[in-house]
């Protein structure tokens, strides 16, 4: 370390330009993270806020939401602790001012889904009302606001909103299940009342429980998996980040060949006086460690504080935890580009150095 | 005695290409001697050096540093050799260029121990009057005060044995002088053996033997029955 650090300290120039590159790919590292992140949770958050282990789609549907119909008696039979039923479509609200994309969600008020209301009356208490998600407020929505739907004439009022209610990247309007019947099948209703898109269970067991023919269980995370571009959108932020990581073992690798072999005569005459090649070796990868650990950790701030100025409409979502592990993968990659540096130093003969 | 060399030759390539680079020599040397080994380039000086430096063994003979015969010892075991009992200078100056004087010195105290004391260390630097430069990079000083600071470095881990590989070859005739005492000065304060490996025959005045390298043979000139004298 003593080594390392003297050389750091005699050399800040070239040494602020390695770690400055550091910086900047370990801060594109955390940000697409956030942003890996955040494009994940504007599909699952909803989800994720009901803590369900399981959902029951009809086979047919291909694990796909929409594309299931389900008779919602199946939910008391099936033999579960906990149960929801959902029936979902997509539409235009319109207040008036505003168009937004959203997804509505009937439910039965009594099970477990129904949404904790952070703002507004939790009771859906007027017909048509919905609570809705609170990143409507951003779009200019509130309380009271009237809302045309683009495929009926039924008109929807704000009673609420509450938080972590998007799915599938749309903003949730959850509904009384019977409100939403009506909108969704109009002069069928009384025939199709009954049919819902799933049903989610709250069962670690969900795994035994014996089905009605031409429905399928999955598991949740297999469930959001399926939702469409979901896993594409995911796999290609983290391939990039991946990509980044073998790029920075690779700036560091080239950059600290490059020092090393500029050294190559030094590192001689060190190892000629019996200095040994462990020492000089450590001493490489106690420098790479410095300097990708202050490459990291300015990063790390330095994204935190660029997060905060970002406008909302940003789907950015840091995750501490994971932007930790990813800090901690970026500097043993570091070290792993010092091992070219290190297989040089191992190699240099002292001989050479004192011209024998 | 402190380093000796007995029948040590060393040859490289083999068949039609075979090069005596160091003939089979026999060389002996004391604490607190000071020895010269003089010859033309290309005469197998360098290689006497690297031979007599544990850098490399020998092909035939044997090479004794303090009692250990390095044949045998493989390049780690020789590294840690040349730790504990050899000090260089060589011709390039063999400073670290990012370490103060001072922590040249400290580098040596991280990787051995039994170095000398801050007590010895203050009266080693006002003996090679360094004192002033002790927060100086390599880059500040001038040549004769970087080979000052190599002769101290060399000193400061208390070898048994000192080489000195052209020590005044970037140097002027006043500075070479200077260092050359110096050398004097620490081989018999510090009872060390002292091998300086030089082309200067005006050096010879300050030595106790001189030893003449001639197309890989060496040989005992000046002080031939001091030098018979000290091996029987």
């Amino acid at each position: 370390m003593f080594l390392a650090w003297s050389e750091i300290k005699k050399n800040k120039l070239r040494f602020l330009l390695i770690t400055s590159i550091l910086l900047l790919v370990s801060f594109l590292v955390f940000f697409l993270s956030g942003l890996a992140n955040g494009l994940a949770s504007m599909n699952r958050e909803a989800i994720d806020s009901w803590k369900v282990d399981a959902v029951l789609l009809t086979e047919e549907s291909d694990k796909s939401l929409y594309e299931s119909a389900l008779d919602r008696k199946i939910a008391d039979e099936l033999d579960a602790k906990e149960t929801a039923v959902i029936s979902q479509m997509g539409a235009i609200a319109n207040n008036g001012d505003t168009k937004q994309n959203v997804m509505l969600f009937g439910i039965d008020r009594e099970e477990f889904i129904k949404p904790e209301v952070s703002e507004g009356d939790p009771t859906f208490y007027v017909q048509n009302g919905v609570v809705a998600s609170d990143v409507l407020k951003d779009e200019g929505f509130k309380i009271g606001d009237t809302l045309e739907l683009s495929s009926t004439d039924t008109k929807l009022t704000i009673v609420g909103f509450t938080e972590k209610a998007r799915f599938n990247a749309s903003p949730i309007l959850y509904m009384k299940l019977n409100d939403m019947q009506k909108i969704k099948y109009g002069d069928a209703y009384t025939m199709n009342k009954d049919l819902v898109n799933a049903i989610v269970i709250r069962d670690k067991d969900w795994a035994t429980l014996s089905l009605p023919d031409n429905t399928e269980i999955i598991e949740t995370e297999t469930f959001i998996e399926s939702l469409p571009g979901y896993t594409e959108q995911n796999l290609t932020l983290t391939y990039m980040i991946y990509f980044l990581f073998v790029i920075s073992a690779a700036i560091v690798a080239i950059f600290l060949y490059v020092l090393t072999v500029q050294k190559i005569s030094m590192f001689g005459l060190m190892k000629a006086q019996g200095i040994s090649s462990a020492y000089l070796a450590r001493s490489v990868i106690a420098q790479t460690f410095i300097l990708a650990l202050i490459g990291v950790v300015l990063a790390f701030g330095l994204t935190l504080l660029a997060g905060s100025f970002l406008p909302n409409g940003v789907p950015i979502m840091f995750d501490i935890p994971t932007m930790i592990i990813y800090g901690v993968v970026l500097i043993v990659v570091a070290i792993l580009g010092a091992v070219i540096s290190v297989w040089t130093i191992i190699r240099i003969d002292p001989l050479e150095a004192i011209g024998g | 005695m402190v380093l000796e060399l007995r029948n040590a030759k060393k040859t490289f390539g083999e068949g039609n290409t075979l090069v005596e680079a160091m003939k089979e020599t026999n060389f002996l040397v004391e604490r607190g001697e000071l020895v010269a080994v003089i010859g033309p380039s290309g005469s197998g000086k360098s290689t006497f050096l690297t031979v007599a430096g544990a850098l490399q063994t020998p092909s035939e003979g044997e090479v004794i540093i303090n009692g250990k015969e390095l044949s045998q010892l493989n390049e780690k075991q020789r590294s840690k050799i040349r730790l504990q009992e050899i000090g260089f200078i060589l011709q390039a100056s063999n400073l670290v260029p990012f370490l103060t004087v001072d922590q040249q010195l400290e580098l040596l105290n991280k990787v051995k121990k039994d170095n000398m004391t801050k007590d010895e260390q203050r009266k080693l630097y006002e003996d090679l009057g360094i004192t002033k430069l002790r927060k100086n990079y390599p880059s500040d000083l001038s040549g004769g005060e970087r080979q000052r600071v190599a002769i101290a470095k060399a000193l400061f881990s208390k070898p048994a044995i000192l080489l000195a590989d052209e020590p005044t070859a970037s140097l002027d005739s006043d500075r070479a002088f200077e260092v050359m005492e110096l050398l004097r000065n620490e081989t018999k304060s510090n009872q060390t053996a002292t091998i300086v490996v030089t082309h200067d025959i005006r050096l010879i005045q300050y030595v106790d033997k001189v030893y003449k390298m001639t197309d890989g043979v060496l040989k005992l000139e000046s002080s031939a029955e001091m030098a018979l004298d000290s091996t029987e």
